[in-house]
């Protein structure tokens, strides 16, 4: 990151990463590209009894700048690639993407000449959730799985 | 058989357009007529004004590839579903479409909900319609090759789905 | 200074609207060439979830298609299903007995209760007003609890097969249903009082987005959008499946054809779709629920596992190229959705799996309209304009 990288392995930067890591996991904002059947289970996740708001994630913004969890719920097909990518390569660094449902991690049913199988192929994911629609519970599970990443990250540069 | 020839929709069809019928077929309470495809737009006019039919409803267009069913000499159908609000009436219009000369008129002067519809069967099948007002491809990317609702591509594409070039693009 | 004003030249502007917005539900974009605030022209573009649902469907037995139709349109997904399945037992030439009609029926309301809430919650978020959304979406939670207790998911049920249902509903259903059905009306009430007669609602949509009776029936629209134009058509009335004829219910008929007409028959439609489900529980028949032909329906669970004849009659219509086959021929079937009419035109070719699937999607038609609407609006009310035509993305795309 900036000046903190360059202190070495000690005290200093253990608690900055606590401290820093504390900040970010509880604190994401999503970025929901709802596409299909997974963008319902979605909103069902943010309505009021399934409250995703309890973890942190509560301010949906739906432009790139402004959000640091992609959340691809749904098939992504040819068409709409180039869409994701730009998306994806417009979000600021720390960025985390989330992987919804199995049409975004691998195809899902469709087995088809236009969805592309799986959106690993050109972006980095960092937590896959299955289901088809996966249940509001197994989302939260996937915030959760994904705050716990989150505090395993590090400000030294050489060691991430 | 008899009711079907019967029928007051067949039976005002055959008066009117002695030579363009091919075949009047029955299934399930579904009335199709065969009709030739030079006549199409005559015949549409005709159901749709005329006063006792009041055919003022286009439900759909299907396409049809009828390449791997035997015993079916053309290759490409077009299938028109009709309603009658009026009568509470359903029928049924195909045409065929040679493979060599993939072209036929459009509908969208009699009704308008044929616009995206034959966009569909452009992009899906290939076949053009003259008289469309723009007809280019609805759901694949323009730069797509092939038709993929043609009985000889595969399922599973033709290798569009793993191009990841979107930077060159 | 105001002279100065009028003669500053202007230029036009054009604006990408999508795909990936907050306030268009579902991947669509719209290009719109503004002059200032209002429009002059729009164009289209769609195609951003066509996933090859036609071509799948070749490829599938009769049976297996039913989850993907499923997955059309998301949000009311068991009416896709019923009527599928409908068209497929057209095409068979048989009925189903009437325990099972009714069932599919009290399924087909309370899926179009929900689409209904999601459609009137989507537009009140999209004009500003947050507290209909939640309310609605509460109501959504209490119907996904029903269904799951019957069918064992919440959404993307796949519940009914060719010739019945997967398996006759547990017991206490009724009263479940029964309980809903007669605590619903005061939600509808509630949202009514905040939306109704509402300053801002009735100026943001009144005279948005009319349509007249003729351009509805050329532009081939259905459902809400062509009952809020005067047209008075609903297949359920007019060509009865699945036993609607046997209930007492009125369809709701607009005049001006604006977005304010589609909320009030929206609105309208679920006080109805309740009454339709109080009757149908209160009378519900006892039973079979599937039909009498061992072809086509599955053999109960332990004749497969504890006789050999079972464990045959199961592989012989489960396995890969079996399956029943129904004769040659075309059919068309339409149903009335939350959106419109669905109707799938089947072709098959005597085997298993049908030759050719084509859907006569509501939302695609519905949609076609749009550039016609919109024109000589401001760009607010485009947001308005395409939540009233609930546009559902897996059923434009395909």
């Amino acid at each position: 990151m900036g000046l903190e990288s360059r202190l070495g392995d000690n005290i200093l930067t253990t608690v900055a990463d606590k401290f820093i890591n504390w900040g970010r996991k509880n604190s994401l904002w999503p970025l929901t590209f709802g596409t299909a059947c997974c963008g319902i289970e979605l909103m069902g996740t943010i309505a009021s009894r399934y409250d995703i708001s309890r973890f942190g994630a509560e301010v949906l913004r739906f432009s790139p700048r402004q959000a640091d969890l992609l959340v691809v719920a749904g098939r992504i097909v040819i068409k709409m690639g180039p869409v994701l990518k730009k998306i994806y390569d417009q979000m600021l660094e720390p960025k985390w993407v989330m992987a919804l449902g199995a049409c975004a991690t691998s195809g899902g049913v469709f087995d088809t000449y236009g969805v592309i199988q799986g959106i690993e192929q050109f972006i980095p994911v960092d937590v896959y959730v299955p289901g088809c629609p996966p249940r509001p519970e197994d989302i939260i599970n996937g915030l959760l799985k994904l705050q716990k990443k989150i505090e395993r990250d590090t400000v030294l540069a050489h060691r991430r | 058989m008899d009711s079907l020839e019967g029928n007051q929709v067949v039976v005002k069809l055959r008066a009117t357009f002695p030579d363009s019928i091919i075949e009047v077929k029955e299934f399930r309470g579904d009335i199709t007529v065969t009709i030739k495809k030079e006549d199409l737009l005559a015949i549409m006019q005709f159901l749709r004004d005329d006063e006792e039919l009041r055919f003022n409803y286009l439900v759909s267009i299907s396409g049809v590839d009828y390449l791997k069913m035997e015993g079916v000499e053309m290759r490409f159908a077009l299938i028109y579903h009709l309603c009658s609000f009026k009568n509470s009436r359903r029928l049924a219009i195909k045409t065929f479409v040679p493979e060599d000369s993939l072209e036929i008129d459009s509908v969208y002067p009699l009704w308008k909900t044929a616009d995206w519809q034959e966009r569909e069967i452009y992009d899906l099948f290939g076949i053009s319609f003259k008289g469309h007002p723009a007809l280019k491809r609805i759901f694949l990317p323009q730069d797509f090759e092939g038709h993929p609702l043609r009985k000889d591509y595969p399922l599973e594409g033709r290798g569009e789905r793993s191009r990841f070039d979107y930077n060159e693009r | 200074m105001a002279d100065e004003v009028k003669e500053t030249p202007t230029e036009r502007m054009v604006l990408n609207f999508g795909p990936s917005h907050p306030a268009t539900h579902g991947v669509f974009r719209n290009i719109l060439e503004l002059d200032g605030e209002r429009i002059l022209d729009v164009e289209v573009e769609i195609g951003f979830l066509h996933s090859g649902f036609e071509k799948l469907g070749e490829n599938r037995s009769y049976n297996q298609f039913i989850p993907i139709a499923d997955r059309m349109n998301y949000v009311s997904p068991l009416n896709n299903d019923i009527g599928y399945v409908l068209a497929v037992e057209k095409l068979l030439g048989i009925k189903v007995p009437p325990r099972c009609q009714y069932i599919r029926v009290i399924m087909c309301e309370l899926n179009r209760i929900a689409d209904h809430l999601v459609s009137i919650g989507m537009h009140a978020v999209d004009i500003g007003a947050m507290t209909v959304f939640l309310y609605a979406f509460k109501q959504r939670e209490i119907i996904y609890d029903i269904l799951e207790f019957v069918t064992g998911s919440r959404m993307n049920n796949c519940y009914p097969r060719v010739g019945g249902l997967v398996a006759d509903v547990p017991e206490g259903f009724e009263e479940k249903v029964t309980d809903f059905a007669d605590h619903f009306l005061p939600t509808v009430d509630d949202m009514d009082r905040l939306l109704t007669r509402n300053r801002i609602w009735v100026d943001r949509n009144k005279g948005i987005g009319a349509i007249s009776a003729e351009e509805s029936i050329s532009w081939g629209l259905s459902g809400p959008i062509l009952r809020a134009a005067g047209v008075e058509r609903d297949i359920r009335k007019d060509e009865p499946y699945s036993s609607y004829d046997h209930f007492d219910f009125e369809i709701p008929v607009g005049t001006r054809g604006d977005s304010y007409d589609r909320y009030l028959v929206r609105m309208e439609e679920m006080r109805q779709s309740n009454r339709i489900i109080q009757q149908a529980i209160a009378n519900l028949p006892g039973g079979e629920i599937n039909v009498d032909d061992p072809k086509i329906i599955l053999p109960p669970k332990d004749r497969v596992y504890h006789t050999i004849e079972g464990l045959i009659h199961h592989f012989k219509l489960i396995m890969e190229e079996h399956g029943f086959q129904p004769p040659k021929g075309e059919i068309y079937l339409a149903t009335e959705v939350p959106n419109g009419e669905l109707g799938f035109f089947i072709i098959s070719d005597g085997t298993n799996k049908p030759y050719r699937i084509h859907v006569r999607a509501p939302s695609f038609i519905n949609y076609s309209v749009f550039p016609q609407l919109v024109k000589g609006h401001m760009i607010s009310d485009v947001v308005a304009i395409i939540s009233s035509l609930n546009i559902i993305a897996g059923e434009l795309d395909r």
